[in-house]
């Protein structure tokens, strides 16, 4: 108990003194995952919608992969890009393996499903008829699809949130893209495996303080935005 | 005098052939009253009206000649808007909706402006920074009407537009319908329930077996006739 209260103070004098090690690492965190976020989030909600609006051969098939998808473990993306990034792989030729670029891709493969699956599902909630006012009002197809958007907004926040909290807390993708590279690729979860394999807890449990508050923040926002946007008690 | 003249127009669900080859005639000022049962087709043709549906078959005459559907779907959505039967209104307030009918090209003021014609001509100033999900059904639709208005549409399609309205709020509503029409905006009407729309028409027409019947089409054999048939359609 002493040792875990020791640790643990430890943690918090390197969070609050700036340990520069530290916060490099969680910078390095938050780049990596905002940038894969950002690259798949208009792709899958584009998706999501024409999965939701759109009607062609395929379209349940499709559902039921990217729900399937929602489902594959971190390591087994991790394992199928190490695969296609390594040398001897397809795309090897690209020299990705091991770089902030690798652990992006991977994050975009972990998120994107889960983008697409929840995104679909806030789009089935809409009303047809928000679509069909939008048009019938003059609103061209882009137009309309942000209508609806704003429509099922908080859906759609909760499949970001969801999605970001998958990223940027996965561990496997990471460590087999990245190769857990001090400064470079090492991120948050990446570092508390490390750190806690040595028995060197203070920084993996101040970094799972940060984990923790990032968790809460984006929970407690949704919560608030979605408060604010219920007016229809 | 602006026509929007619909030709052979053929739609079915699955094996059940909803429309069979029906034709329909709308003209500027003039209101059409569509009646028939429940599931007869009269909101499957307000939406084929409108671009939003497309039917198996027809063709569209919009003032170029007889074209197809798929061809003519850009100035339909255009030209129409349809009205559903219970309205959607946009999250947000009264005023917010009547703004998604206007062009966001237009300058603020203007918007403001137009927005503020549409609330005093819809009577809906006093509920105008309302929220509109919680309007009522009557509330709803004069909003709906009023956001229709603002779009400046040559036919506005309206299914069942005074369905589960009480007496007032469907005075009300019958009241704009009056106005648009006096404004030369061509009107068609669904509606399994005539009798509320006598003062409004000027042709009733029956969809029956998928294909419309012109039972009356003048107002002044209308004011005449329709009681009559209600009747005999009551016995």
């Amino acid at each position: 108990m002493d040792r875990l209260l020791t640790a643990t103070q430890q943690a918090l004098a390197l969070l609050f003194n700036g340990d520069a090690e530290l916060w490099k690492i969680i910078g390095i965190s938050f780049q990596v995952s905002s940038l894969a976020i950002l690259i798949a989030l208009v792709p899958a909600l584009l998706t999501a919608f024409l999965l939701s609006y759109a009607r062609f051969p395929g379209r349940r098939l499709l559902i039921s992969v990217f729900n399937t998808l929602l489902s594959v473990p971190a390591v087994v993306v991790g394992l199928t890009f190490y695969l296609l990034l390594s040398r001897q792989g397809p795309i090897g030729d690209l020299r990705l393996l091991f770089t902030q670029t690798a652990m992006v891709i991977g994050q975009i493969a972990l998120c994107f499903p889960i983008l697409v699956a929840m995104g679909h599902a806030a789009f089935q909630s809409a009303d047809k008829r928000a679509w069909e006012t939008a048009r019938t009002l003059g609103a061209g197809p882009v137009y309309a699809l942000l209508t609806v958007m704003r429509e099922v907004r908080f859906g759609l926040l909760a499949a970001l949130l969801a999605a970001y909290g998958r990223i940027i807390a996965e561990v496997g993708a990471s460590m087999m893209l990245g190769g857990n590279i001090l400064s470079y690729t090492r991120n948050i979860p990446t570092a508390i495996a490390l750190e806690t394999s040595k028995g060197e807890f203070a920084q993996g449990i101040a970094l799972g303080i940060v984990l923790l508050i990032l968790a809460f923040s984006l929970n407690a926002s949704l919560h608030y935005f979605q408060g604010k946007g219920h007016f229809v008690t | 005098m602006m026509q929007l003249c619909f030709t052979d127009i053929q739609k079915r669900f699955g094996h059940r052939r909803i429309l069979n080859g029906t034709d329909l005639l709308l003209a500027s000022g003039q209101c059409s009253l569509l009646c028939g049962p429940n599931g007869a087709g009269k909101s499957t043709l307000l939406r084929i009206c409108a671009g939003l549906e497309k039917p198996d078959q027809g063709k569209v005459d919009i003032g170029s000649g007889n074209q197809s559907w798929k061809r003519c779907r850009p100035a339909l959505q255009a030209k129409t808007v349809y009205l559903h039967q219970q309205p959607y209104m946009f999250d947000g307030s009264v005023i917010q909706n009547l703004g998604y009918a206007l062009s966001r090209r237009l300058p603020k003021p203007r918007r403001k402006q137009l927005i503020s014609e549409a609330l005093a001509w819809a009577d809906l100033e006093s509920i105008a920074t309302t929220s509109a999900k919680t309007l009522s059904g009557g509330e709803r639709q004069r909003v709906a009407i009023a956001r229709a208005w603002l779009h400046q549409p040559t036919v506005m399609l309206l299914d069942e537009p005074t369905a589960n309205l009480d007496q007032e709020a469907r005075q009300r509503t019958l009241q704009l319908l009056h106005s648009l029409k006096g404004q030369g905006i061509a009107l068609l009407v669904a509606s399994h329930d005539p009798k509320h729309f006598y003062s409004l028409t000027n042709t009733w027409l029956q969809l029956t077996a998928g294909r419309i019947e012109t039972l009356v089409a003048d107002t002044a054999i209308a004011d005449n006739i329709i009681p009559l048939a209600l009747a005999q359609q009551a016995l």
